[in-house]
């Protein structure tokens, strides 16, 4: 039972601030929606959660440790972003046997998570010939390499079509279920709001409004909320 | 460290680098020294010394040292990927300790090279051998003398993997990191050689200290009388040795260092 915790996360980029100020709690199970526009500080801001940019200031942690501190972080802590590819001239077999070996999990969770995210039979295939799908699925294989209590998704559903969404919904779900901790990034609303339970919507690098998915409309439109809340509507 | 090392070894030779890697070394090492020594460097325009005799021995060596680019470049090439293709951030993901994650990419990359430099040395000492055999009939440098230049060689190549690791690192972008590795070992200090005057670093750069290091320096020295006047600095082969050997720790202290601090874009 892990909770992430990111409290006054700053990153400027000469004179541009990215991320200014942001703070959010993803609890343990429970989905956490984490929305915003194009643009609005969500990558950056999960990029310093998972160590690989430096915030100017502020800290996310996981229960009290940051990423770069704990014992062995993918096994806390599965992350889907854009940064994190795998080579195209390597098989997916391959590719997560060398993640594994670096994150010290079994060789043997390997066809475990091939088979976990339906990939098994595409394995030995060079990843260059895969479709954006499929990468976005052997992507949630390494996130899933170390069975973490955490999962941080950067837009994870780009490139899937309808059924992939679904069994990405349905992981995400049981993974909430089973007690963890969630936290998905995404600027579609009408996608995420059918399995998120909290929401923190962030607008040029600050979060504006945070709580539970359900009090974010009120008795209005969600859409017209997130749009007003994020400066999307005059 | 030795699984983070492992891991770096699957990951070379989970693409086709590790066999580009050896073709080259056996094209450099065996198939250089090999096409010079059947022609017969006295045939050659101008007439270089023939093989049986130590000066000839020291021109295949130097011909085959002047390859030394391609272990270079190979390292660039293999930490330059990482950052292309993204990769970069799925090891820095399972470890977070950059540190750890370069010094065990520079020490995979010591065996790498390494393996180079046993696979280019010993073609060269095979083909100086067999063109010695078919021709003059006599090895121009006694065999011990050869055997310890050809390991000399090989530590070089090790050496030149580890520079052009650091490179890599430094640069990141992998068509600017090998732009400048090439244009190092295969352009600026090949001309630094001929240029009266400036000539006399290369003596102290890394390809005049693996020329030192494997004793042959006779080509680096009769092309820079020829083009610049006596004056090329050349050292003993424990001091090119040496400088060679700061020159690795240089490598290692920058493709450690700097990765460090810096953000992944």
């Amino acid at each position: 039972m892990t909770t992430l915790t990111i409290a006054g996360l700053t990153k400027r980029y000469g004179p541009v601030t990215a991320v200014d100020g942001l703070g959010l709690v993803a609890r343990p199970g429970r989905v956490t929606g984490f929305l915003g526009p194009n643009g609005a500080g969500k990558s950056t801001t999960l990029r310093m959660t998972l160590g690989l940019v430096r915030p100017d200031a502020g800290s996310a942690t996981f229960d009290g440790v940051r990423y770069a501190d704990l014992s062995q972080p993918t096994r806390t802590v599965g992350a889907v972003l854009d940064l994190a590819a795998p080579h195209p001239a390597m098989t997916a077999r391959r590719h997560l046997a060398i993640a594994a070996q670096l994150g010290g999990h079994s060789a043997a969770r390997v066809p475990h998570v091939l088979t976990a995210v339906d990939l098994m039979a595409a394995a030995d295939r060079r990843v260059g010939t895969y479709s954006t799908g499929m990468r976005q699925r052997l992507a949630l294989a390494t996130a899933l390499l170390g069975d973490p209590e955490v999962l941080v998704l950067d837009e994870p559903t780009n490139g899937l079509d309808p059924a992939g969404i679904r069994w990405l919904r349905d992981l995400v779900r049981a993974r909430a279920a089973a007690g963890g901790t969630v936290l998905i990034s995404s600027h579609q609303l009408s996608e995420v709001q059918q399995y998120v339970d909290d929401v923190v919507v962030v607008s040029r690098g600050r979060d504006v409004w945070s709580g539970p998915l359900t009090e974010l409309g009120g008795a209005g439109d969600l859409e017209d909320a997130f749009l007003t809340l994020t400066g999307g509507l005059a | 460290m030795t699984s983070l090392v492992r891991a770096e070894l699957q990951r070379f030779f989970a693409t086709r680098i590790w066999l580009i890697a050896l073709a080259a070394a056996v094209v450099c090492g065996f198939g250089l020294a090999g096409l010079v020594a059947v022609i017969g460097p006295e045939n050659s325009q101008p007439p270089l010394p023939p093989l049986g005799t130590p000066e000839g021995v020291s021109v295949l060596l130097g011909l085959v040292q002047i390859t030394l680019f391609v272990p270079a470049t190979l390292g660039t090439f293999a930490v330059t990927s990482e950052y292309r293709h993204g990769t970069i951030g799925t090891t820095f993901l399972q470890v977070p300790q950059r540190g750890r994650v370069m010094a065990a990419k520079f020490l995979a990359h010591a065996i790498i090279g390494a393996a180079y430099g046993i696979v280019l040395a010993l073609g060269a000492g095979l083909a100086i051998v067999l063109g010695s055999a078919l021709g003059p009939g006599t090895l121009g440098v006694p065999a011990a003398d050869l055997v310890s230049s050809l390991v000399r060689l090989a530590a070089a190549a090790a050496i030149h993997t580890l520079i052009g690791v650091a490179i890599g690192a430094l640069v990141r972008n992998q068509v600017a990191g090998i732009a400048v590795t090439l244009g190092w070992f295969y352009l600026l200090e090949p001309v630094v050689m001929i240029i009266p005057g400036v000539n006399l670093v290369y003596g102290i750069l890394p390809g005049g200290a693996a020329a030192a290091l494997t004793r042959s320096t006779w080509l680096s020295q009769v092309i820079a009388e020829q083009t610049a006047g006596p004056t090329a600095l050349v050292l003993a082969p424990w001091a090119g040795g040496l400088l060679l050997l700061g020159y690795a720790v240089a490598a290692a202290a920058v493709s450690v260092a700097v990765p460090l601090r810096r953000d992944l874009a």
